[in-house]
């Protein structure tokens, strides 16, 4: 081959191999981790595996599957159910909805209900010993317990990307069609879409006669279950991550990086000048009158209900997953961190890491 | 770097174009229509010249010098190479004009598909990465997520059309023949074996329908959107020049005619 074809073929080559770099496929290749949580183990979707790790020690009690299967991949939070099992549907090239042993991790059924036209991203609700599981291709799909197809999916429009919420009565369920649907489990029906003005990434947080949803739009609705809706309040940026209701209360942060607090009763700031080191996508906890926030930046933040800093730490690597609260630790999965899970106690005192072995 | 200048500018247009149109079912693809049209347009010297350049290749084969070093040095490759060399560099030619076109595509592939997965943001990861990339001015939060859907197609996955349970790569076989509809017509005739020149040209004309129909193939269908209106305007800009050389095409003895 003289110099001229290897050049062109090799140009040719880089350009095929750039290309491929970018991703492809039908599935999704990359996401930031889900992370659920008992009082003993913590699971985190980490791509190719859902792992259990032990809250006492961070040692990993078992992995699902056993061995990396490329065409499946999980990035949503894991679902615990009354009746113990773990929920999660896979994002890869092959989107099977997967039953787990919570203990052994051990699979007790997978069933592929989307003819792998849609991914799982999204948490599944169980209620009523039904599972309503939010697909990206913009149906709900409603399974009993057994990994059976009880109903026919419920067509909402719009990729979902987070967990229904319900009241015990209604589902509501936001999608990136810029509407919030209710929907009422007895009919299977939708009652109502309000539209929001933009992209609803998150699940609503649930309150009195009905839910408060952020969405791209840069606003905070209050959404009764009747449908009707008043924005309560603005931000300078998108609002990606789910709000956190305490009492009169209602705490939310935006891309920009700001972080809120609304009274509710009077519609009034408590304070919004609080702004930690970077964006924010992951939602707020609120664990015993202290508020976690985890930054895109790698920091996680403890500030009391007035907005005062108690303490931050920085963990590294970036959060876009919403911590956990279980076993008196603060759970957090940074992105892209040299470990995928890492446990704080209530004081910022750091208990263990988890790195999975290859 | 790449993305301030390619990604962010390149996303932009995209969504501007988008919400231009409507931002409905199908405005998207015809989205990427009218991107990949305004691409050829900035593109159009680079065309140009690729023209010229294949031109001054066609003319040179009956160049009676050419033919006598071909001749002279048909034993001794290196010879005829730096022979081959001299005539480009007295007569101003330059031997990879014709292809060189081609590979400036790359760049603004790569950057098209980044964009149009980028726009489309069918994971929450791409959405991140798109809210990085809008400017501050752009107010995109009525057009996000985009509609993906094209004839029918959805430009954020590969394409095919399910034929008797088979998934028929529409698509891909079109970018395939086009691209090698257009190599063609572009490609000099030649009448020595050992040119080359032609030979590389050739080779391209094998290499990148396959190649271009292999992304087609794999990737996001809107990529293949771009490839397909790329190579007819490609087509219809020769055809328009009266260089096209559809003798490659089509057999016999046709020769563009000649204009200067």
């Amino acid at each position: 081959m003289n110099t001229k074809r290897l050049i062109l073929v090799s140009l040719l080559a880089f350009g095929a191999l750039l290309l491929s770099a970018c991703g492809g496929g039908q599935g999704v290749s990359n996401n930031w981790h889900g992370l659920a949580a008992d009082a003993e183990r913590a699971y985190v979707s980490n791509g190719t595996f859902v792992q259990a790790v032990d809250l006492e020690t961070g040692r990993e009690v078992w992995r699902y599957p056993a061995e990396a299967d490329s065409k499946l991949m999980f990035y949503a939070t894991p679902v615990l159910t009354p009746d113990g099992q773990l929920l999660i549907g896979s994002a890869g090239t092959k989107h099977p909805f997967v039953s787990l042993n919570p203990e052994t991790g051990k699979e007790m059924w997978a069933e592929s209900f989307t003819q792998n036209k849609g991914a799982w991203l999204a948490s599944p609700l169980v209620l009523n010993d039904e599972i309503y599981a939010p697909n990206t291709d913009g149906f709900l799909y409603v399974i009993d317990m057994n990994g059976k197809q009880a109903a026919d999916p419920i067509e909402i429009g719009g990729a979902l990307w987070s967990a229904p919420v319900t009241d015990g009565n209604l589902i509501y369920v936001a999608s990136l069609d810029h509407h919030l649907h209710i929907i009422d489990p007895a009919s299977g029906t939708t009652t109502e879409n309000i539209d929001l003005g933009g992209a609803v990434p998150s699940s609503p947080a649930i309150a009195a006669g009905g839910v408060y949803a952020g969405s791209f739009a840069s606003t905070v609705e209050f959404i009764k279950n009747d449908g009707s809706h008043e924005v309560i309040a603005k931000t300078g940026d998108w609002i990606w991550g789910s709000p956190v209701l305490n009492n009169d209360a209602l705490y939310y942060a935006d891309l920009g990086g700001n972080i809120h607090s609304l009274d509710l009763a009077s519609g009034n700031q408590n304070w919004n000048d609080l702004k930690p080191d970077g964006p924010i996508v992951a939602g707020l906890i609120l664990v015993n009158d202290q508020i976690y926030v985890a930054t895109e930046a790698g920091t996680l933040v403890a500030m009391d209900r007035d907005g005062k800093i108690v303490w931050e730490k920085t963990v590294g690597g970036r959060f876009y997953t919403t911590p956990v609260f279980a076993g008196d630790l603060i759970l957090v999965a940074p992105y892209q961190a040299d470990f995928v899970l890492a446990a704080y106690d209530v004081d910022g005192k750091q208990a263990w890491t988890f790195t999975p072995e290859k | 770097m790449w993305e301030t200048i390619i990604i962010q500018p390149m996303t932009t247009l995209l969504l501007w174009i988008y919400d231009a149109l409507g931002h409905g079912p199908h405005m998207f693809g015809l989205a990427i229509i009218l991107f990949t049209i305004l691409i050829k347009v900035i593109t159009w010297p680079l065309n140009a010249s690729q023209v010229k350049g294949a031109q001054a290749m066609q003319e040179l084969q009956n160049d009676k010098e050419w033919q006598d070093i071909q001749k002279k040095y048909a034993k001794d490759r290196e010879k005829l190479a730096q022979e081959q060399m001299r005539i480009y560099k007295e007569r101003g030619i330059n031997p990879f004009a014709s292809c060189l076109p081609t590979l400036v595509q790359f760049p603004i592939i790569i950057g098209l598909y980044q964009s149009i997965t980028r726009a489309l943001s069918i994971t929450p990861f791409d959405m991140l990465k798109l809210a990085r990339t809008i400017y501050p001015f752009q107010n995109v939060e009525g057009i996000i997520p985009l509609n993906s859907t094209f004839l029918w197609m959805d430009l954020g996955r590969p394409e095919s059309i399910q034929i008797l349970g088979f998934g028929l790569p529409t698509l891909a076989i079109i970018v395939a023949l086009t691209t090698y509809v257009q190599s063609k017509l572009t490609m000099p005739a030649s009448s020595n074996p050992n040119d080359q020149s032609a030979q590389m040209t050739k080779m391209m004309s094998i290499y990148m329908p396959l190649m271009l129909g292999w992304f087609a193939l794999n990737f996001a269908s809107g990529i293949a959107v771009y490839f397909i209106i790329s190579n007819l305007l490609g087509i219809v800009q020769y055809a328009a020049t009266g260089r096209a050389n559809w003798s490659n095409l089509f057999g016999g003895s046709k020769q563009p005619s000649s204009k200067k």
